[in-house]
């Protein structure tokens, strides 16, 4: 059997998203049969422009093929069309004429899975709300699985993706609360599918105390881990943690770990460490009071998960439905809605270790049984087993 | 039910079983007892006045007090003068000013490290695509160089066979001149022996 992996972007670089999901995915599923990647050109996710040399080459061992993007991205173009789309009445023209504009516009990239199709099994699309999802599922609808990594936003109404959701073979869902959406907005619970998500490895033993000795930190900390953005909620988690600390007097640090494209506000209590390796990141999963996920859209959020395979527990935005479905089904983290619950909820995971440590282990046996790496092979040879059966 | 936890004495406790911790449970406590909290005060109430630098008094207005107690506040203050960085210093709390100080500069001093590290890595990465490209562009100029030199030397030659051929055209012309006058010259012998009477 051979499958095809398609994606905006792929490589080593690309250390978050439905990106790195898809590495990982191909990484782990070629010792059980042929894969492929096929993917653009691009590295910038904002501008799509050509980055990485054309053709095939090798990533961690697996064969990927890059196809060109015609024209970057004009952020100011696809402004205009988006606010048409999303604020103006509009045709299915508009929605396509945006859906280029978004891009990565790769129509070389859609001719050769056209070209190429039998000379693959399965093409498994990784982001529905992209080009090459749209265009590739709709050259070869009877061999495509679709990964959507769909959020809770405005795009999701588009009535091209009502239409795109009902033509995979199968669906791979990253969350309940995102197969239930996807199945309420197009009415295709008549699709297969099955919520798998993806694995993550955590080291067998992290050490706190480097981390701490190496960024010079003492007392309890709360660890952001991801882009420093407003979009994942950064600004309102400043707000809420300086509030908290004003009223309650606190010691806690807030540690924030990633690229910023937010303006982190000056206090000695937020502590910025920009990128962090992998070793430093667990070590500092391993002695944080609990994870922080402020986001307001995720359709699943890997660092909660490497957060519950290190046993600490989070304290998520529970206006995000995956991210209080999953608190709520492992018993693994608390979640808050408004300042008045994030101030009880981080008091009570900083005032009880107890608490802590039970959550922690909760969080660790809901990742055992359902995000190990052996579970996420499974899931993925089912689907695909279900379909050639079928 | 293991025990009971409360942040505020005031609210009611959080129980919490902790053999089989309900999120959904604690979350509902937790909303509880924030309904039955009364409205909370505004979160933009003005802050603490700080204390006067000039005078170490803080510097809410004075209250209605008549002109005598101003004039005892004001022999007061001059009394004090002389051991007014004193009070500054035990009234200012310095030590908590000087540890937030270095704190704030702690953390720009990160930021600026990661944003060198940052600067340096991107500095890096365009010297090596400028070098890169320079390299291509060396490549190009040479081999545009060595085009001018070809063409350089072709239109030489073809300068040489041009001033050539034209001095061949110009020897072929008088030789062909002189063959039409050759031409001429037979044609009026061949007419003259044509009207010689034959024998």
């Amino acid at each position: 059997m051979k499958v095809a992996f398609v994606v905006q972007r792929y490589g080593l670089e690309i250390n978050g998203g439905a990106e790195l999901h898809c590495r990982w995915v191909a990484e782990h599923l070629r010792r059980y049969f042929e894969v492929e990647v096929l993917t653009t050109r691009a590295l910038d996710y904002v501008t799509w422009r050509n980055h990485y040399p054309e053709g095939l080459t090798t990533v961690n061992g697996v064969p990927v093929r890059r196809f060109p993007v015609k024209r970057p991205r004009n952020p100011e173009r696809f402004g205009r069309v988006q606010e048409l789309i999303f604020h103006h009445e509009h045709g299915e023209e508009d929605e396509l004429r945006w859906l280029e504009e978004e891009g990565p516009l790769t129509p070389a990239l859609i001719e050769y899975i056209k070209g190429h199709r039998d000379d693959y099994d399965y093409f498994i699309f990784f982001s529905y709300r992209y080009y090459h999802s749209y265009w590739g599922i709709n050259a070869v609808p009877e061999k495509s699985l679709l990964v959507p990594t769909a959020e809770r936003d405005p795009v999701t109404t588009l009535g091209i993706f009502r239409e795109l959701f009902r033509k995979p073979r199968a669906f791979v869902y990253n969350s309940p609360e995102e197969r239930a959406m996807i199945n309420a907005l197009a009415q295709n619970e008549a699709v297969p599918g099955d919520v798998v998500g993806v694995g993550t490895e955590a080291p067998a033993a992290a050490v706190p105390g480097r981390f701490r000795s190496r960024h010079g930190l003492e007392g309890d900390y709360l660890l952001y881990l991801g882009r420093i953005d407003e979009n994942k909620g950064c600004r309102q988690l400043f707000d809420h943690f300086l509030r908290f600390k004003r009223e309650t007097g606190s010691p806690a640090k807030l540690v924030l770990v990633g690229a910023t494209i937010l303006r982190i506000p000056a206090h000695p209590d937020l502590l910025y460490l920009g990128f962090l390796g992998e070793e430093d990141k667990f070590d500092g999963l391993a002695g944080a009071a609990a994870l922080v996920m402020p986001s307001f859209y995720e359709s699943l959020s890997m660092v909660t998960l490497e957060a519950w395979a290190m046993g600490r527990p989070v304290l998520a935005n529970g206006q995000c439905e995956v991210l209080k479905g999953q608190c709520l089904r492992s018993n693994g983290g608390l979640f808050y809605e408004t300042y008045e619950e994030f101030k009880e909820g981080l008091g009570l995971l900083l005032a009880d270790a107890r608490l802590r440590e039970v959550l922690g282990a909760n969080g660790r046996r809901y990742f055992e049984a359902n995000y190990t790496w052996a579970t996420i092979e499974n899931k993925y040879l089912a689907i695909l087993n279900s379909l050639r059966g079928a | 039910m293991n025990d009971g936890k409360t942040n505020q004495p005031e609210d009611k406790p959080i129980r919490i079983d902790y053999d089989r911790v309900d999120v959904a449970d604690i979350m509902a406590q937790v909303r509880a007892r924030i309904a039955a909290r009364p409205a909370p005060p505004a979160e933009t109430e003005a802050p603490a006045p700080r204390p006067d630098l000039q005078t170490g008094q803080p510097a809410s207005p004075a209250p209605d007090g008549g002109e005598g107690r101003s004039r005892a506040k004001g022999r007061l203050l001059k009394l004090m003068k002389p051991v007014t960085p004193l009070i500054k210093l035990a009234i200012l709390p310095v030590n908590e000013e000087l540890v937030r100080t270095v704190r704030v500069l702690d953390h720009a001093n990160k930021q600026l490290d990661y944003l060198t590290a940052k600067f340096d890595r991107d500095i890096h990465r365009v010297e090596s695509q400028l070098s890169e490209r320079l390299g291509r562009i060396d490549t190009q100029l040479a081999i545009t160089k060595e085009n001018v030199k070809l063409l350089h030397a072709l239109s030489h030659n073809l300068v040489v066979e041009l001033t050539k051929l034209k001095i061949e055209h110009e020897a072929l012309r008088n030789k062909v001149r002189v063959l039409e006058k050759d031409f001429e010259t037979l044609g009026r012998r061949e007419r003259a022996l044509e009207k010689r009477p034959r024998r």
